[in-house]
């Protein structure tokens, strides 16, 4: 692994930034670990490892990755792309939702040898130049979250609902739909009024 | 003055959250970091007798392995007394047994040992390979095996006025019944996790934790270390729900191997293990005894209360803390006990004592109000208290008759048939419920630190943390309300134990506790900005206490200074301010109060319960935010749906093994199980007996009452009275009359 991709030691101290909640600024060394692209072509393969492109958010990874990694530790450890969050690492939970090629899908449960060429969209990149996707500006509205550690995968969860034609539209329809994603914290009321807001907004925009 | 305090704006952290941005104690990657994975006891109860570690040894990547042959020697943290006016120097553990301090084993999933890799993938792998032997021992498995083996121990917590037994012998109305919960397990999404390494003899920590001040505290004694070497960093956590107040095994573990790899370490617990290592609510058994008079009034109430606690720690879920004052009534005794089983130590979960503890008496005042042929609610406005008969004090404030009131006028409990089955919509029958919940308000110690920076901006920090209440925001809030400056010129850090000292988050402490010292520095550092404004300046020579300072601006008569403009002219930084504020008092009892009504409708030809309705009155002080206020009861009804009809945490009555251990076997509530109509009204009396702002604090009250009238819903539903959490179908189907075609 190259070292230089990931924060340095001194991160503890660099990082103040990240609980610093001014609404303006991002925190720099978040937006950094954002911009890394992993280059492993150059890296020997080690004994079990195979060398796999991963476009993820428009920027292709090349990663050599162990036969038993997971699609969701591969992105989380080597892409520093932390916003996908392992909530049981058993399919059981839905916080590690993102979508591959379009489609949503539990990250913790998809080896990472098997995406070789997929194209993944994870939270990160919903936000298109600063401007939140209009599921991510419902649920900050709506305040459709309480701790935040499900968020990202409800809302990968509520943008592929939203977009599959084959789920009803209605609040009994979305719970449904909506169920393989957990949040303790039990803010589904709020998260249904989200995703149903924004529905609307998209349509509008369309 | 603005109207801040109780409006609705969305939270300040908002952004971080819904963008993948908010980091978690195992979202910090470091240079270097190694990876930890645990293995866990596969017995109950025993002694290892071997670790086999040699083939784990070998494998790629594998740094180290400890266990108890191989571990630090490490410090026990001390008892101590919780003292809310000090909760900067509390130090406390729940499990007080160190992981690795001997071969023996207390309970399924505790850990034998630790591997340490360079990748998470080569720690797993390593970590099936350590081969353990045991010496097993008969496990006591649940509270019920506990029962036939031991007397019940007492917790020293007993409380008691006139003279229960008697007046409830020579009374002529009365009920007797047994209430049972089972073990719950906390279950936050974001699972126990810990990010660790050492500069020096200076340990640092990302910590899942809802106190980065005692958990430093704590890991500071366990390293035998000052404080000031210990600095633990939770900028957000993946909630709680008081399974990350104290610190448990796995942190010092991770803390202890990145000493030895000379590395930092990251360990994320798997989601099996938040059922055994990482506290749970204990399975509780009740005995209620009430009785009442000719007309109602109750004029004896006994609460006899049991719990599981480990073989290590003796944890008391004081089931009985509430039944004390909610109701008036001269004869009552409250007894709380334990007994041991082979389970991890229990801890606080969401409401603890209060959330089994109103199960019992709110279901228990049901049937007495059968019993007597009287309306639940009438009876128990009937009994409500009108003081504090367990402190023998006023209340400070009390609306519980109004929550009733306007519960029962909005849910429309006029229109409830009293007769069992007898509501009745299509092929359902329908259930009216009502319970009163209620929950304990605390103020602890807090400082804080604001500053008025040369910019126009303030900057607060305190080292407190927002587990998802919405801390960051109501403390923007609280600034914004002194200093007069918009919330989008207000930086607020917190989860950080090296910001002046904050209180825990946890049995809604967090808000009164922390308000009251960030207002307190914000005025300190206006006091200290008027200062600098008479010295030099326009205002040089101006008496100090004549100057105001409203939006961001000194006022001197009609003459007004922007402040960020006053100190970069005069070179200065900043204005600070510090306060340090304590604990409430008065010769007062506060409380929060409140109501559950509840529509139940249960389908008998499929056996099917749902909950239809939630219509909740509370009164919880002065509301700070309401979107998070709300928020907050919501969710706290979305739990105690989960208390009432799915969670349970099974253990294998032969070896004591939990059987259900994950996220798809132990039943949370889900998107589909909230019921279709939620409707919370907060009743927005300010309490300022208990701080400036009157606010109490809204995480537990939610979740206290709730299951008990989600069962008095059932009962009038069904006729059947489940004594026993959860509220399972096969329950409900037991001598349920054949269906025929």
């Amino acid at each position: 692994m190259s070292d230089s991709i990931l924060p340095g030691r001194r991160t503890f101290l660099k990082s103040v930034g990240v609980s610093s909640l001014a609404v303006a600024a991002a925190p720099a060394w978040v937006q950094a670990a954002q911009a890394v692209r992993v280059d492993d072509s150059e890296q020997p393969l080690k004994p079990g490892e195979q060398r796999i492109n991963l476009k993820v958010n428009g920027q292709t990874h090349t990663v050599n990755v162990p036969a038993n990694a997971v699609l969701l530790d591969v992105l989380r450890d080597r892409l520093q792309l932390t916003g996908t969050k392992k909530g049981c690492d058993h399919g059981q939970c839905g916080a590690c939702t993102l979508h591959v090629n379009g489609v949503a899908v539990n990250s913790c449960l998809s080896l990472a040898v098997s995406h070789d060429g997929d194209e993944i969209t994870t939270i990160e990149g919903l936000e298109k130049d600063g401007t939140l996707h209009p599921v991510q500006e419902a649920f900050w509205e709506h305040d459709a979250y309480q701790c935040g550690y499900c968020t990202s995968g409800q809302i990968m969860s509520a943008v592929a609902i939203i977009n599959d034609p084959a789920i009803g539209t209605d609040d009994a329809s979305v719970r449904e739909a909506m169920s393989g994603n957990i949040c303790r914290c039990g803010a589904y009321k709020n998260i249904l009024s989200a995703v149903q807001s924004a529905r609307e907004k998209m349509k509008g925009a369309s | 003055m603005n109207d801040i305090i109780g409006a609705a704006p969305k939270r300040v952290d908002g952004r971080l959250k819904v963008t993948g941005k908010a980091q978690y104690a195992a979202d910090h990657g470091l240079d270097r970091m190694a990876f930890a994975y645990g293995v866990y006891s596969t017995i109950a109860n025993g002694r290892v007798t071997r670790i086999d570690v040699d083939e784990a040894r070998r494998m790629p990547g594998v740094l180290d392995i400890f266990h108890h042959g191989h571990f630090a020697d490490l410090y026990r943290p001390p008892s101590m007394q919780m003292n809310p006016a000090q909760i900067e120097r509390l130090v406390k553990v729940d499990e007080t047994r160190l992981p690795f301090e001997d071969d023996r084993v207390y309970y399924a999933g505790q850990f034998v040992a630790i591997v340490v890799a360079d990748s998470f993938e080569q720690a797993r792998a390593a970590a099936y390979k350590v081969k353990v032997d045991y010496k097993e021992e008969p496990a006591v498995a649940t509270l019920g095996q506990a029962k036939k083996a031991q007397s019940p121990q007492s917790s020293g917590s007993d409380y008691s006025r006139g003279n229960a037994a008697t007046a409830f012998d020579s009374a002529t109305k009365k009920i007797d019944a047994t209430y049972t919960t089972p073990v719950e397990t906390h279950n936050p999404m974001e699972m126990h996790a810990t990010t660790a390494y050492w500069e020096g003899d200076r340990l640092f920590v990302y910590e899942a934790t809802q106190s980065v001040v005692v958990h430093r505290n704590t890991l500071a004694r366990i390293f035998g270390l000052s404080p000031d070497k210990v600095e633990l960093r939770a900028p957000f956590i993946g909630s709680g729900f008081g399974g990350k107040l104290w610190a448990w095994p796995h942190s010092a573990a991770t803390c202890a191997a990145a000493r030895a790899v000379k590395r930092p370490v990251q360990f994320v617990l798997p989601r099996p293990q938040m059922f055994t290592t990482v506290g749970h609510r204990p399975e509780t058994e009740q005995r209620m005894r009430l009785a009442t008079d000719s007309k109602g009034k109750l004029v004896s109430v006994r609460h006899e209360s049991i719990n599981g606690t480990s073989f290590t720690d003796p944890y008391s879920e004081t089931c009985g803390s509430v039944t004390k004052s909610l109701y008036s009534c001269p004869n009552l005794a409250v007894t709380h006990s334990t007994l041991q089983v082979h389970h991890g130590t229990p801890t606080s979960m969401r409401a603890p004592g209060a959330a089994p503890g109103l199960f019992a008496l709110e279901s228990a005042m049901d049937e007495m109000a059968e019993a007597i042929g009287m309306d639940p609610l009438a009876f128990r406005k009937l009994n409500a208290s009108t003081r504090d008969e367990g402190k023998d004090l006023p209340w400070s404030s009390n609306h519980l008759q109004e929550a009733f009131d306007k519960g029962a006028a909005k849910f429309g409990w006029d229109k409830r048939t009293p007769a069992p089955g007898s509501m009745r919509e299509g092929h359902e029958i329908i259930g009216y419920g009502v319970a009163a919940c209620n929950w304990d308000a605390l103020r602890c110690s807090s400082d804080a630190r604001v500053s008025l920076r040369a910019d126009g901006t303030a900057f607060v920090t305190c080292g407190a943390q927002d587990i998802g209440t919405g801390t960051y925001t109501i403390v923007a809030q609280t600034v914004s309300k002194i200093s007069g400056l918009p919330l989008e010129k207000i930086t607020v850090q917190l989860g950080d134990s090296s910001f002046p000292p904050g209180p825990v988050s946890g049995g809604s402490w967090a808000t009164a506790s922390i308000l009251p010292a960030v207002a307190e520095a914000t005025r300190d550092a206006i006091e200290q900005l008027k200062g600098f404004a008479v010295e030099n300046g326009p205002f040089k020579g101006a008496d100090a206490k004549a100057l105001q300072f409203a939006e961001g601006r000194l006022v001197n008569g009609n003459d007004t200074l922007d402040f960020g403009h006053f100190l970069r002219e005069q070179r200065l930084g900043s204005a600070e301010g510090e306060a340090h504020t304590g604990v409430a008092d008065g010769d007062v009892s506060i409380r929060s109060f409140g109501v559950h009504f509840v529509e139940v409708r249960w389908d008998p030809g499929i056996s099917r319960l749902r909950v239809a309705r939630v219509v909740s009155a509370i009164d919880a002080g002065q509301v700070i935010n309401e979107k998070a206020a709300l928020n907050q009861v919501e969710g706290a009804i979305v739990m105690a749906i989960g208390m009432a009809m799915f969670e349970a945490t099974h253990y294998d009555e032969r070896n004591g093994r939990p059987t259900n251990n994950d996220y798809a076997e132990y039943m949370v509530p889900v998107h589909a199980d909230q019921p279709p109509e939620m409707d919370i009204m907060l009743l927005d009396y300010p309490d300022y007996a208990l701080n400036e702002f009157g606010a109490r604090g809204i995480g537990e009250i939610g979740t206290t009452g709730l299951a008990a009238a989600i069962a008095n819903a059932v009962h009038h539903a069904t006729g059947k009275r489940i004594r026993d959490l959860p509220i399972t179908l096969d329950k409900l189907m037991e001598d349920a009359p054949r269906v025929t075609a």
